[in-house]
């Protein structure tokens, strides 16, 4: 069975049709990327699965259950994590505490334990602590516990940014263009570091990306979008030789031109 | 023990403070007008915190905080005087009466932080900022209206309750309390949504419950500093806490520095202790409100995030470490960096 069920997704922002009948059906364990040109659409589909933006057509299911007119947060609670384009940290906040912020809704707090500081509430802070830190202890981010998010290299803010969406204990991974300015030998990394998501934390992930180095190794599946629609579907090499795919990229004059890139 | 030495010792200097202020009095060298000052610098730095709580820590922008206060001091003045009787209080029933008193102000001030902040903390910056000046002017027109608490006259015969050592106390609890809040995953909430609101959202905090928690808190807290200014005080009326008074409160919040409790002490004391300090410099006495404005205009220029913006005292801090260490009850704990693997 699919863990997460999308059919004829569809947005229309005035009139204008940013994305147009995405169906998905995703399994457990998955790598699947969304490529596209810019403004085809890829963001727009990560913000109707996180619920920033209502879809006005279509239906999103995580496990058979029906997601739509939930709030984002809760989304997030129901075990779909994001990362975003734009890093977007607490960056006023150190590295262990961005990722303690994203257990509040797990943790068994009460206010008045909390203005009190009981026992009870200081076991439950050391627990979150310690979860924290084993996070960050295996993306190598432990050292770096105590600084300042805002402080820290672009690389290991990336980073961060997903042991934070980690935190939520979230069955699907949606990391939207996780090497966005990355050098070479940080975008080997990063795939590394992917591929350790699904592997040892099981985790089904959804990627957009540009660096089709990047996507063309790890993605099971590729989704190819354009102008909002799905223009074609497949594994790497299937995509890679779509002649609606090299139009899309190169425009129409240079369906021959082999796509290596 | 040296976690526990370092526990007891500000509870050591308060109550050393409190001593050494009392020998002040007690030898002249203090007037009771010098300790009225330090009273309502005490109200105004436990205002000045309920304000960080909303402004600096969960980035929301309130700007009719006098309304919470003024709920607050009328309904413990409500308690204290109309329903117990003010100065008719048994002497041994005072001090409860005053407690009931105060929580009372907390409570209607919190209950009616819940009431606006339902509605309006779904708005963000500028228009929350808008409805909070509303609030605060619907307030002071309200009670101007209300007979049987004074309307536009306002309350006298309020028993002088609070004294200096009660203002030092809610000084403290409500630095100790505040500091237990911004350190618990309520204050991280608060936190991550003034840090980055869509990121908050999609971390799984709901956003609107934390911003209500963290606003009705901030009011409550507000309600008994409002009821300790009304017994300090003996009379209260409605303009006492117009715009003038949020706009102060803003002041003292940001020359202090947001998100800093050490901020809002040093803001709140030494802009209240200032225009009365100026007034000892005879000529200057005209001259007080130019120095007192310069005075800030030389704080923002030169700290602009305030005079500990970004900085907190160590004891009003929590450190991650303390997390870890022996407990008095001697729980045995280990660091994670202990851990080998």
């Amino acid at each position: 069975m699919s863990i997460l069920e999308i059919k004829n997704l569809s947005i229309e922002f005035g009139g204008l049709k940013a994305v147009d009948d995405f169906s998905l059906s995703l399994e457990e364990r998955e790598i699947i990327a969304i490529i596209g040109p810019n403004g085809a659409g890829k963001t727009t589909i990560f913000n109707m699965l996180t619920g920033i933006y209502a879809p006005t057509k279509g239906s999103i299911e995580l496990n058979g259950e029906s997601l739509l007119g939930l709030k984002p947060f809760q989304f997030a609670q129901k075990g779909i994590a994001r990362t975003f384009q734009n890093i977007r940290l607490f960056a006023a906040s150190t590295v262990i505490d961005n990722v303690k912020m994203a257990y509040t809704h797990k943790s068994s707090e009460s206010f008045f334990e909390s203005i009190l500081r009981t026992p009870k509430m200081v076991q439950e802070e050391r627990m979150i602590d310690e979860r924290a830190i084993h996070l960050l202890k295996k993306f190598d981010l432990d050292s770096k516990a105590d600084i300042l998010a805002k402080n820290l290299p672009y690389g290991a803010q990336r980073r961060l940014e997903i042991v934070r969406a980690l935190m939520l204990e979230p069955k699907i991974l949606l990391l939207d263009e996780p090497v966005a300015g990355m050098i070479t030998t940080e975008l080997d990394d990063m795939a590394k570091m992917v591929r350790e998501l699904r592997d040892k934390l099981g985790l089904t992930i959804i990627l957009i990306e540009h660096h089709m180095n990047f996507v063309m190794p790890i993605a099971d599946r590729i989704k190819v979008l354009n102008f909002g629609e799905t223009i074609a579907e497949g594994s790497a090499d299937e995509v890679q030789n779509n002649p609606d795919v090299i139009a899309a990229y190169l425009g129409g004059g240079y369906k021959n031109v082999n796509t290596n890139a | 023990m040296k976690s526990i030495i370092r526990k007891i010792l500000p509870l050591i200097g308060v109550v050393a403070l409190y001593y050494l202020i009392m020998y002040l009095k007690s030898i002249k060298v203090m007037n009771p007008y010098h300790i009225q000052v330090l009273m309502f610098a005490g109200v105004n730095i436990i205002m000045t915190i309920s304000l960080n709580i909303v402004n600096g820590f969960t980035g929301q922008f309130c700007i009719g905080h006098a309304g919470f206060m003024s709920l607050g001091a009328y309904g413990a003045s409500i308690v204290t005087t109309l329903i117990f009787g003010g100065f008719s209080v048994a002497p041994n029933l005072r001090i409860p009466v005053f407690l009931l008193g105060l929580l009372a102000g907390g409570l209607v001030a919190g209950a009616v932080g819940l009431l606006i902040g339902i509605p309006t903390l779904k708005l963000k910056g500028d228009y929350l900022a808008i409805v909070t000046l509303a609030f605060g002017e619907i307030v002071r027109a309200t009670l101007r209206l209300i007979e049987p608490i004074g309307a536009a006259r306002g309350m006298i015969g309020i028993p002088p309750y609070t004294n200096f050592a009660w203002v030092l106390f809610f000084v403290v609890l409500t630095l100790i309390v505040a500091r237990n809040f911004i350190y618990s995953k309520h204050g991280r909430a608060c936190i991550a949504i003034r840090d980055n609101e869509i990121a908050a959202d999609a971390m799984g905090i709901n956003t609107t419950k934390y911003k209500i928690i963290s606003f009705v808190f901030a009011a409550f807290i507000a309600g008994v500093a409002g009821g300790l200014y009304a017994h300090v005080m003996s009379f209260i009326q409605p303009d006492t806490f117009s715009f003038v008074k949020s706009s102060d409160l803003l002041v003292y919040l940001y020359a202090g520095g947001t998100g800093s409790l050490t901020g809002s002490v040093l803001g709140g004391l030494l802009l209240t202790v200032l225009p009365e300090a100026l007034r000892a410099f005879g000529n200057l006495v005209n001259w007080r409100i130019v120095i007192y404005a310069v005075t800030l205009v030389i704080i923002m220029l030169y700290r602009p995030l305030g005079l500990c913006g970004g900085k907190e005292l160590p004891f009003l801090k929590i450190n991650r470490k303390s997390l870890y260490e022996k407990s008095i009850f001697s729980r045995k704990t280990i660091h994670p960096s202990e851990i080998s693997n």
